[in-house]
């Protein structure tokens, strides 16, 4: 079954351009191009999956996460942005997106990090990889050892491994043929990176974005 | 929807529907309003209302019901409606009048005589410029605090037009005239201190209301102007940017419309470069560190070969001798990728640790067999692993034929 899609942007020209690449695989049941518009649609016909743009006005994708979320915790997202600012991004996946692509992503990549997000697994793309890592890498840094629950709040040696893995280009199977796992397994890492990076410390991530901005 | 009404009285036409006038305002634009519509000048209804004034303070009240009912001619709705519609406002608005009432009513309980016929006239007056100072639109206030500069209450801004001489001599001798009715009052049938004191309270509390909002909507005004200097100095800088960036790789793919991989190439540099203004908002991005250093490799790389890069860097630090060699020999092994193994797409990973720095270069091309290397791509492949080795680094290299190459280089940190 192809999974049902939602677009979210606020460009006409990207909305047209993922419309007529997907459009064979996928149903694509509506498209918004703002934030209320989306958040008000999406709650009434719960699709499978929305791809969100990060940076919108009023409030940008951000404002429709947290506004669905709780009332269709169903429906997943695909963040899809050019940003490259990192508090952005992180900030749209503890907000509960399942993943991050950037737009300049191929056509058939895009359609797969959809299917894998519909599947209920988590879309890293590099960049994220980079960012998410270096995130958990300041906060480890920087906090006293009793400051952490270490099962929650810190990434084991693994997880840094596939997600330094995936930073560096390789995909899921090239990851699990490297590490000798089955690619399951990398899913299960990536989703569980996804957990903590939703579940840490609020007032940690937060930390970490200052930093970002002073650096 | 604004409505197009003209912007001064034609005379003898009356003309729908009742709006304030903007252009013809002096305070509220009630009376320049009231004129077009009636089709008459401005001065005759200036002048009933002034007359007005005085008959029991009813051309006050009437002045303030206007003003607060009826929409300015620039603008959809009018102050009343606006009011309305903030519920917030209202609420606030509310406490204060019956602040306000409760005042008045503990002074008439004192035996405060109330001020004659003005008394509600005034008190209302008040209330309505409470009104007017929260609802007004921008526009009004900034029109305010114009015609606040060159009032007479505050002096500063005196200005010598003869219009402005002729509306202090009349404000004047309103207040006045009331002064003297309160103080006929006081002094005839009350003549005691207490009330004499309220009395002259509840008048400085008046004289207040009065003044506040044009003292504010002045500073407001201020405070506003140095904003929107700001604002258009910053606006300046953006264009100025963008017309030395943005809109000249436009003209160039213009011109290069023909040739796809030029036009590409522009798209990407235009792009990477507008990235990395619009990210690094400080220009934070002096080749000083490790991260400048690789980013200008990548621009290099993306530059000379048309490949995309995807530069992937976890931490930073200053650059030093071990930084410039690592990057020197990612270069090497980025342009071995770009250049032999037909991929279009480079991964370079980079990772700041306490001890070491690493970096990654990968291709998913078409790969090699290590052992059968030609001689002169052994030779970068030399030059790699001398820079790196020499200083305590190491140096793998993983290819699959028809899965691409990476090279992973591992160098200690120096201090």
């Amino acid at each position: 079954m192809q999974p049902r899609v939602f677009l979210v942007d606020d460009h006409e020209l990207i909305r047209t351009g993922i419309r007529s690449e997907l459009s064979g695989s996928l149903d694509i049941i509506g498209e918004a191009d703002e934030v209320q518009a989306a958040i008000e649609i999406i709650l009434e016909r719960r699709p499978d999956v929305v791809l969100l743009d990060v940076h919108m006005p009023d409030g940008g994708g951000l404002a429709v996460l947290r506004a669905v979320t709780d009332l269709a915790p169903e429906v997943r997202f695909l963040a899809l942005s050019v940003s490259d600012a990192s508090e952005d991004v992180i900030s749209v996946i503890r907000a509960g997106a399942r993943g991050y692509v950037t737009k300049n992503i191929s056509g058939p990549d895009l359609l797969d990090a959809i299917y894998r997000v519909a599947a209920g697994d988590a879309v890293f793309s590099p960049r994220l990889a980079g960012f998410v890592l270096d995130a958990f890498s300041l906060e480890g840094r920087h906090l006293e050892a009793g400051d952490v629950d270490p099962d929650l709040d810190l990434l084991t040696p693994r997880e840094r491994q596939v997600l330094r893995l995936i930073a560096r280009g390789y995909s899921y199977r090239d990851i699990a043929t490297e590490l000798a796992i089955s690619a399951k397994t990398v899913e299960s890492h990536v989703s569980s990176v996804l957990r903590k990076l939703q579940l840490s410390n609020r007032h940690q991530l937060s930390n970490w974005a200052s930093q970002r901005h002073l650096n | 929807m604004p409505t197009q009404t003209p912007p001064r009285p034609i005379i003898g036409t009356p003309v729908r529907p009742y709006r304030r006038g903007v252009q013809n305002a002096i305070l509220g634009g009630v009376c320049g309003g009231l004129a077009i519509r009636l089709g008459i000048k401005e001065r005759v209804v200036r002048i009933i209302f002034c007359l007005l004034a005085l008959v029991s303070g009813v051309g006050f009240l009437l002045y303030m019901i206007l003003w607060l009912g009826v929409a300015r001619a620039d603008e959809p709705e009018a102050i009343a409606q606006r009011l309305v519609g903030r519920h917030r406002q209202l609420n606030r608005i509310a406490i204060g009048i019956v602040a306000i009432v409760a005042i008045f009513f503990f002074l008439q309980f004192l035996g405060m005589p109330d001020l004659g016929v003005f008394t509600w006239p005034i008190f209302l007056t008040l209330l309505g410029a409470v009104g007017i100072w929260r609802g007004a639109s921008p526009e009004e206030l900034v029109h305010l605090g114009e015609f606040a500069k060159s009032a007479p209450f505050l002096g500063a801004a005196a200005s010598k037009s003869r219009g402005s001489f002729w509306l202090r001599l009349a404000l004047g001798a309103i207040l006045i005239f009331f002064g003297l009715r309160i103080l006929r009052h006081l002094g005839g049938v009350w003549g005691l201190a207490t009330p004499a004191f309220f009395g002259t309270l509840v008048l400085i509390g008046g004289v207040l209301v009065l003044l506040a909002p044009w003292w504010l909507a002045t500073l407001n005004d201020l405070t506003g102007e140095r904003r929107e200097r700001v604002r258009i100095e910053e606006r300046a800088n953006v264009a100025a940017h963008l017309h030395d960036s943005v809109l000249q790789t436009l003209t160039l793919i213009e011109r290069a419309a023909g040739d796809e991989a030029a036009v590409v190439r522009l798209a990407r540099n235009q792009e990477r470069e507008l990235r990395q203004w619009l990210f690094s908002p400080d220009g934070s991005t002096d080749a000083s560190s490790f991260l400048g250093d690789l980013r200008a490799l990548e621009d290099e790389i993306e530059n000379d070969y048309g490949v995309r890069i995807e530069l992937v860097v976890v931490g930073d630090c200053v650059s030093d001798e071990h930084v410039t060699a690592l990057v020197a020999a990612g270069r090497e092994a980025a342009i071995n990728a770009a250049r032999w193994s037909g991929a279009d797409l480079v991964s370079i990973y980079a990772e700041v640790e306490e001890s070491t720095l690493s970096l990654f270069v990968r291709d998913q091309g078409s790969g090699f067999d290590p052992e059968t290397v030609p001689a002169d791509r052994q030779g970068i492949a030399l030059s790699i692993r001398q820079r790196v080795t020499q200083r305590g680094g190491t140096v793998t290299l993983k290819s699959t034929l028809g899965a691409g190459t990476e090279v992973q280089l591992v160098l200690p940190r120096t201090s």
